[in-house]
């Protein structure tokens, strides 16, 4: 069974500046991960969906890449 | 009669201090910690960036803002490219100067700071938030942590190779015969 990323490295809040981190739960095309192949809390992964969408605005990461 | 007087001075003390504490915590409730995470026109020279994002910090603390944390300005490329009306002209952007300021002020005054930031000619986007006033950008362990990995597994191999019989006798006898040689 996947173990949640955030509680396995006690990560508390999920920064929109923690590129590298959030790049892990986007697919090659910049969407988003499904929680059946993140394998985050509910929780948690609402809190990675906002972060992810406030890093696109600022320009960190991608709406859609090629 | 001294008791009593004293007695009094002790409860106007206690009503003072209640007070104070009522206002320590109405002014604690009322102020929030934000942050502002802001894109910067790359036209601008570098020498000036620093200038820019000292008037915005300015900004802040005009409003009786609090500033907590805070990045310096640094270029970067953006994933998209994005555009801003200057001078009645879309100019496209595709790098900029990224920066953050943590701060904390009172949820009224943020109002005007956000209306001061979307006039600013020099911000391309901004982004204001609440947070905590805890870093809550995370360790970077991840990486060192495979690399000391790595590295303790290649030590156990060169300690295995160390690790090999060696004969003192044989080495004297090379060493002697080595001395020998040159003599």
């Amino acid at each position: 069974m996947k173990q949640d990323y955030f509680s396995a490295n006690n990560i508390k809040y999920i920064d929109y500046k923690d590129v590298d981190i959030l790049k892990r739960f986007i697919n090659p095309s910049g969407k988003i991960m499904s929680r059946r192949r993140t394998g985050v809390t509910a929780k948690n992964q609402r809190k990675l969906a906002e972060a992810i969408k406030n890093a696109r605005f600022l320009g960190l990461l991608p709406f859609v890449a090629k | 009669m001294t008791e009593n007087d004293n007695q009094e001075n002790m409860l106007a003390e206690t009503a003072a201090g209640a007070e104070k504490t009522g206002n320590i915590k109405t002014e604690s409730k009322k102020e929030r910690v934000y942050e502002l995470g802001l894109l910067l026109l790359s036209t601008i020279s570098e020498e000036n960036v620093p200038g820019v994002f000292g008037d915005i910090k300015e900004l802040i603390l005009s409003q009786g803002g609090e500033i907590i944390s805070s990045e310096m300005p640094r270029l970067i490329h953006l994933a998209y490219v994005m555009e801003k009306t200057i001078e009645n002209v879309k100019k496209k952007f595709d790098t900029a100067y990224f920066s953050w300021i943590k701060f904390q002020i009172q949820a009224g005054s943020l109002a005007g700071i956000k209306k001061q930031l979307s006039l600013n000619p020099e911000i391309i986007r901004f982004l204001l938030q609440k947070t905590v006033r805890e870093n809550t950008l995370a360790p970077r362990k991840f990486n060192r942590s495979a690399s000391m990995r790595y590295r303790g597994s290649s030590g156990s191999k060169e300690e295995k190779e160390e690790s090999m019989p060696i004969d003192k006798e044989k080495i004297d006898e090379e060493i002697e015969a080595l001395v020998t040689e040159t003599a």
